[in-house]
């Protein structure tokens, strides 16, 4: 039933676009109709040795994507289509691919094996094909089978695992591929290229030897085998046999005392004299290693009093050596690094590991690293100043306000000169460090900071001059001023210092952001989003009357961006890329000014014009509509409250439109959140709008398409909804109680393993809980019995989650909440109910002992609300 | 896949620019405006109006605005604070009116919503003004409006509660019998909110002289002054330090307090005087014996069979293990062939089989107690219904409750030490277990992270090792994937545990096992 294709394949690569287009119809017209006998054509294509190379790569790639897609809904499509194939065909199509991994053409070797490990994704979790392991591992035990063979199945085996998970496999399994991935990086048998795909292979299976690692003879065996592979002469397999050891640091940290030792110097000569690609592994294995103890640390403080997984201090007890190597690897920058955020080398990875150490050890740095910036801060070379100054930068996180004031203090000013430095890698720097230090060491609402009233306008005089220098540095002086601006936030009467250097801070952001020598737009967003920064922190009554300055000029810039000329796709994008930062000003402008009821009036006078601007905005693109403004329209409806209602007529279509935008779901999240804003601004009022808006949210809900992080806020905004425009619900609830339950049982049927999964199914949780409370609180008035079907539902819903041991605090709160909002709407009622369901005295007793004072009040109140019922 | 190679470790640079950072923080700031509106409009929708006491007295005027924002909430309490203050200094006529009125206006304010304004009242200066209006003499009206805006202090956050400080010695003086019953509750209850708050503010109120009046107020038969000073005296002895346990059941006329509430009083009240017995007999060996020689122990046990709140059986079966385990002599309590040991382990039988797995766990803890106890005393539970329950536990039940099992079910097959040496076994009990199919459970707990889960594993199996007959024990070990299990230790980090492992598996698997089939 395999047909002849090669004529085809070859076709569709060829370079006459007629020919190809003609091709690549006819391959499409195939899959469509048949798609089993598409399959095995591709993969007899792939199998034969005699068939040219090139349309044996095509194929294998054309079959890899009819079994894989990025997309997950095209993704479940093709592994539906795959399981529908006939048994005889699949395994047809199998036995040529493992037959290939043994072709004399590399590329078909190496295509055939990424489609195994594509098959092997879709069956071996259906335990489907239990017999491919042994088929691989027999290909590895053959004596003298041919080197091209191991190396290809070793790539599978990789990449099989790579694909699959841990769970997939038996032990029996897992020992024999480790034992088959471990001999084959050995030196003596193989050669180097059988070693890297070894290596590599080992790569992707260290997630499957948590049995192995906790044997102490078997980890000693890996162990000595990765160190020696990391030594190995060719400097592609040492990089892998390294990222090897990256792995495990994470992976298995808490086996590697008895390593440390020889780890330490053998990442200790990859820094000092391996080729780069090397010397960065090494290094990112102290970072691991450092990641590891952070977060050991983190846990060990939330957690005070348990006996958590052992720390053992590795960065401590190496730190006296290990410092000083990454202070060597701080003198070896590029020139031009500063122009490219891509650029990652030596002086970059040994700062930013160098960072880590400081919020691993605290205080112990600082004796380690002072000598090293005193020694190198004033020599005539650009790098020693530069390493020094960026040696001191990355400590300022993690050692103590005690230990770093007297030397920030004692510092400052000689950082502020050496803003004029001649070379522009030190200016650099330097601004970095000086944003670091506001950022870390500058908190005038707690007590501490670094800048006074003496030393501020200093500050601020070098910040406004250097800010003129080159893009890269501005940019870090942006940086300098944002953080310098953010300390002034809640910082009471102390946020009156900058208030008097506001105008010229501000001037000369508009002017850095109008600069036209940044090349990429990385500097004005930069200026415009410390702008920002600048209007949200700085102290309201002294300075209403600048940002209202500001707002006229902000809209100005704004209007002329729609009459930019368009000629190509690129002046588009650029007129959206100004678009968002300037609606992200107007955002910040009308959030920061109706926060209070005298500033308020500057907003509510300009809404009109405001409005108009955005409409004007929306109107620049005809399928989507722009995130920034709809984010800012939330603002401008929460400062105008019922006064919104005039501009509904005309918004609501691109309301709609953003809600119906699958495609970029940030922009539908963002719609969704403005529904919220609106109904909060109209309340019964925004009852004409709710049919369509409805009508999308549940289409929104419905869809395969849309990517699934909007879903919990589409639930939350039911909630909103109902509240706004309470009894009126009623017509929707025999859609939207559906769709909650719905919700409710996917949570329960959950994998608990998946973390990002759970993470979800947290957010979920929470939603739903916050729908049916604004449901319940809208009804509670006029309506409460329609609710009175749907609590036996709710109830189990908070039961099944109190039981969930991995539940989120945020989740227990809108829990305990809801199940307040039961009692208090439906009363009476409920009592029978809640006598069946008795977990909640469980529940209520757990919250109350809880030591978040916000989730013991609601609880409070949710036993007041039973309570009251109980005794009615 | 893996078309480009290995991904590179590439991390994000210290060393970066604001702008993408600042821009994505901006958005999720917006995000998170959008959420605290939405939980303001729905806090206000749910605002609380209840008091805490259930006087009836004190509707609250529903006239006023009842969805106002937490901040206009917070202004009115500044200046409700103020109003008293002018009308503590004021001396004119209708003096006393006017302080009452000003006083119960902070009251409302500070019961009035979930979130109360603790902090604005704090700040515009309440407490002085409060301990004022505490002072000696003063109408019974403003002494309870006083205490209750006190208690909805003390309710607040720790620091909050802390404030209370120089009223203390006014509310403990309140609590006396000259006062009238409304009043010393309302003042009981300030003091429990406050003893909950934690070890330091207890001392202060022991040392002030909390305990006497507090304990006394608990005699009397009924009323909700009873329950409400039982749960104060509850936080008030919670230790860590015992000695306020002691003194409080020293104290004249407390033991038979509790012994009469837990015998006739409604299950509310008994739940409060279970959780003083609770923490009696958790924190003092002086209590625990005065307690078990008292009528205490049966009342408990007829609690624990009749009552189905759940409230009230969880205090009552943790103080009914405490004290079997406090006690050496539980045998002279519960002794074999009384009355009340059947009525006890037909109760805890009962718990075993509830829905709720925190009296499950409870009632085997209490029974793995009981069964540490005599020949008797295991051979009575072994005979009853507890074994095949506890059986299933170990084989379904979450971890927690499989460990108290395991204790129990290990305990029936070991006799009392006498002297030293290894424990006798009661073989009878080991081979029947082991027959129902126990062994499973045991080694499972062997495999488990929990050393002490671990120990109880290894040592039941080995003496299904020793001791099974017709050394029946190494086969069914190894049937069970014993070896495998022990193993495990051969390199596990507790010493102890690794030498008991590695010996048995010598001992009973070494190089002659198997030879002589």
């Amino acid at each position: 039933m395999a047909m002849e294709i090669t004529q085809f394949l070859l076709s569709a690569q060829s370079a006459d676009s007629k020919v190809r287009t003609e091709a690549e119809g006819n391959l499409r017209q195939f899959q469509e109709q048949n798609p089993p006998a598409f399959l095995l054509s591709l993969s007899a294509e792939l199998s034969n040795n005699e068939k040219p190379t090139e349309s044996r790569r095509l194929a294998g790639i054309v079959l890899k994507n009819s079994l894989d897609a990025k997309d997950a809904a095209r993704k479940e499509h093709l592994v539906q289509q795959w399981m529908a194939v006939d048994i005889a065909i699949k395994s047809q199509i199998k036995d040529m691919l493992l037959k290939t991994l043994g072709s004399s053409v590399p590329e078909a070797r190496h295509t055939s094996a990424q489609v195994i490990a594509k098959i092997a994704a879709i069956e071996i979790p259906r335990k489907a094909w239990p017999e491919l392991i042994g088929s691989l591992l027999i290909n590895m035990t053959q004596q003298d089978g041919p080197a091209a063979l191991k190396q290809s199945t070793l790539e599978s085996l990789g990449y099989v695992c790579e694909e699959i998970s841990h769970e997939d496999l038996g032990q029996d399994e897992v020992n024999s591929v480790l034992t088959a991935v471990v001999q084959g990086m050995n030196l003596a048998e193989h050669s180097p290229e059988v070693r890297l795909a070894a290596t590599r292979a080992l790569h992707n299976a260290l997630d499957f030897a948590q049995t192995n690692f906790e044997n102490e003879m078997e980890r000693n065996y890996i162990m000595k085998v990765v160190c020696e592979t990391a030594m190995s002469k060719e400097a592609e397999i040492r990089q892998v046999a390294f990222e090897c050891l990256v792995s495990i640091a994470s992976t298995y940290y808490e086996v590697l005392e008895p390593y440390m030792q020889t780890l330490f110097e053998l990442t200790s000569n990859a820094v000092k004299g391996d080729e780069e690609s090397v010397a960065l592994q090494a290094i990112e294995f102290w970072s691991s290693i450092c990641d590891e103890e952070i977060e050991l640390q983190e846990y060990e403080i939330a957690e005070s009093g348990d006996s958590g997984p052992p720390h053992s201090r590795f960065i401590e007890k190496a730190l006296s050596s290990l410092v000083p190597m990454l202070l060597e690897t701080l003198l070896k920058q590029e020139e031009d690094q500063d122009q490219d955020d891509s650029i990652w080398n030596l002086s970059m990875a040994g700062g930013t590991c160098l960072g880590l150490v400081a919020r691993t050890v605290g205080d112990a740095i600082v004796p380690l690293v002072m000598p090293f910036v005193e020694a190198n801060i004033l020599k005539m070379d650009w790098r020693c100043r530069e390493a020094a100054t960026y040696a001191f930068g990355s400590i300022l996180e993690g050692p103590t306000v005690e230990k770093l004031s007297p030397l920030v203090h004692a510092g400052l000013e000689f950082l502020l000169n050496a803003m004029k430095d001649e070379n522009s890698h030190v200016k650099d720097t330097t601004a970095w460090t000086l944003s670091r230090i506001f950022e870390l060491l500058h908190t005038p609402a707690t007590g501490f900071s670094v800048i006074s009233p003496a030393n501020l306008q200093r500050v601020v005089g070098v910040l406004l001059e250097s800010i003129k220098d080159t893009p890269n540095v501005a940019e870090k002086v942006c940086g300098a001023i944002y953080y310098l601006a953010q300390g002034y936030e809640d910082a009471g009467t102390s946020s009156s210092l900058l208030s008097p250097y506001l105008p010229d801070i501000i001037t000369c952001l508009m002017t850095t952001a109008d600069r036209t020598d940044g090349g990429d737009s990385k500097l004005r967003s930069s200026a415009y989003e410390t702008l920002n920064e600048v209007v949200r922190c700085s102290n309201i009554t002294e300075t209403s009357h600048i940002i209202a300055q500001l707002l006229p000029v902000i809209m100005n810039k704004l209007g002329q961006t729609v009459d930019i000329q368009i000629v190509s796709s690129d002046d588009r994008e650029k007129q959206g890329d100004l678009q968002a930062l300037l609606c992200g000003v107007l955002q910040v402008i009308i959030q920061k000014l109706s926060s209070t009821d005298d500033t308020k009036r500057v907003i509510l006078q300009a809404a009109d014009q405001i409005m108009i601007l955005f409409l004007k905005v929306f109107a620049c693109r005809s399928s989507t509509v722009h995130e920034e403004a709809m984010l800012a329209i939330g603002a401008l409806a929460y400062a105008t409250g019922l006064e919104f209602g005039k501009y509904m007529p005309e918004f609501h279509k691109y309301l709609e439109m953003g809600l119906q935008n699958f495609e970029e779901y940030q922009v539908c999240a963002i719609s969704v959140g403005v529904v919220g804003d609106i109904c909060r601004a109209l309340d019964d009022k925004v009852l004409p709008y709710c049919d369509n808006i409805m009508s999308h949210l549940l289409k929104d809900l419905s869809s395969g398409e849309l990517h699934r992080s909007v879903k919990p806020p589409i639930f939350s905004c039911f909630g909103d909804i109902a509240l706004a425009i309470g009894q009126h619900f009623e017509k929707y609830l025999s859609y939207a109680i559906p769709m909650m339950q719905g919700a409710a049982e996917i949570c329960a049927q959950m994998d608990t393993n998946d973390e990002e999964m759970m993470d979800y199914g947290n957010q979920l949780r929470r939603s739903i809980f916050e729908a049916y409370s604004g449901i319940l609180q809208g009804f509670k008035n006029s309506k409460p019995e329609l609710m009175l079907p749907h609590a036996a539902h709710l109830l189990k819903f908070i039961e099944l989650v109190f039981r969930d041991r991995q539940r989120e605090e945020s989740v227990t709160k809108a829990a305990v909440a809801v199940m307040g909002d039961l009692a208090d709407t439906l009363g009476p009622n409920i009592k029978i109910l809640l006598k069946d369901r008795a977990f909640y005295a469980e529940f209520l007793g757990e919250c109350l002992e809880s030591d978040d004072e916000q989730l013991k009040e609601t609880a409070t109140w949710t036993q007041g609300m039973i309570g009251r019922v109980l005794v009615s | 896949m893996a078309d480009e190679g290995l991904v590179s470790h590439k991390r994000d640079p210290l060393k970066s620019s604001v702008g993408n950072v600042a821009a994505h923080r901006r958005r999720q700031h917006a995000v998170t405006i959008g959420k605290e509106r939405r939980e303001a409009v729905v806090r206000t929708k749910r605002l609380c109006r209840v008091g805490i006491s259930e006087d009836s007295d004190v509707s609250i005027d529903n006239d006023m605005v009842l969805d106002e924002e937490q901040s206009i909430l917070e202004a009115q309490t500044s200046s409700a604070v103020k109003e008293l203050k002018a009308s503590v200094a004021y001396q004119g006529k209708g003096v006393m009116q006017r302080r009452v009125s000003a006083i119960r206006e902070l009251r409302c304010l500070l019961s009035r919503s979930e979130f109360p304004p603790v902090e604005a009242a704090l700040k515009a200066g309440a407490v002085p003004l409060l301990v004022q209006c505490l002072s000696f003499g003063s109408p019974d009206e403003q002494l309870l409006e006083a205490a209750w805006c006190l208690t909805n202090i003390a309710a607040g956050k720790p620091e909050e509660t802390k404030t209370l400080l120089p009223a203390l010695p006014l509310l403990i003086a309140h609590l006396g019998e000259k006062s009238s019953l409304p009043v010393a509750e309302q003042c009981a209850w300030a003091l429990g909110n406050v003893a909950g708050e934690g070890e330091e503010l207890r001392n202060v109120l022991l040392s002030q002289g909390a305990l006497v009046p507090l304990a006394r107020m608990m005699l009397p038969n009924k009323g909700s002054t009873v329950r409400t000073a039982a749960w104060a005296l509850s936080n008030l002895i919670k230790g860590p330090d015992p000695r306020a346990a002691t003194e409080l059941i020293r104290i004249d006329g407390v033991l038979d307090a509790i012994a009469r509430h837990l015998r006739k009083a409604d299950e509310e009240l008994a739940t409060e005087v279970a959780w003083v017995v609770v923490y009696l007999s958790a924190l003092s060996n002086t209590a625990t014996s005065i307690l078990v020689k008292s009528d205490v122990l049966q009342l408990l046990v007829e609690r624990l069979a009749t009552s189905n709140s759940l409230q009230l059986l969880i205090p009552v079966l943790r103080s009914l293990g405490n004290l079997v385990a406090g006690d050496t002599q539980t045998s002279n309590v519960l002794v074999p062939g009384h009355e009340i040991t059947d009525n006890a382990i037909a109760a805890l039988i009962k718990c075993l089989k509830s829905e709720h797995r925190v009296l499950k766990k409870e009632a085997a803890w209490v029974l793995s107690n009981i069964a540490a106890g005599s020949i008797e005393h295991k051979k009575l539970i072994y005979t009853s219904e507890a074994v095949p329950l506890l059986l299933r536990l170990l084989s379904t039940a979450p971890f927690d409750i499989r460990k108290e099992a395991a204790y129990a079910l290990g305990n029936f097959c070991v006799a009392p030490t006498e002297g030293a040496g290894k424990p006798t076994l009661i073989l009878e009990h080991l081979v029947s277990l082991v027959g129902r199919g126990c062994l499973p459970g045991f080694i499972d707990l062997v495999r488990s992270a929990d050393t002490e889960a671990a120990r109880l594993g290894l040592q039941f199996m080995e003496m299904v090792l020793r001791a099974m007959p017709n050394g029946e024990g190494p086969k069914l070990v190894e049937r069970e994937d014993g070896i495998d299990a022990m193993e495990r230790f051969q390199f596990h980090e507790n010493e102890d545990l690794r030498n008991m492992a590695n010996g048995l598996v010598d001992k009973y698997f070494g190089e002659d096992y198997g030879l002589d089939e």
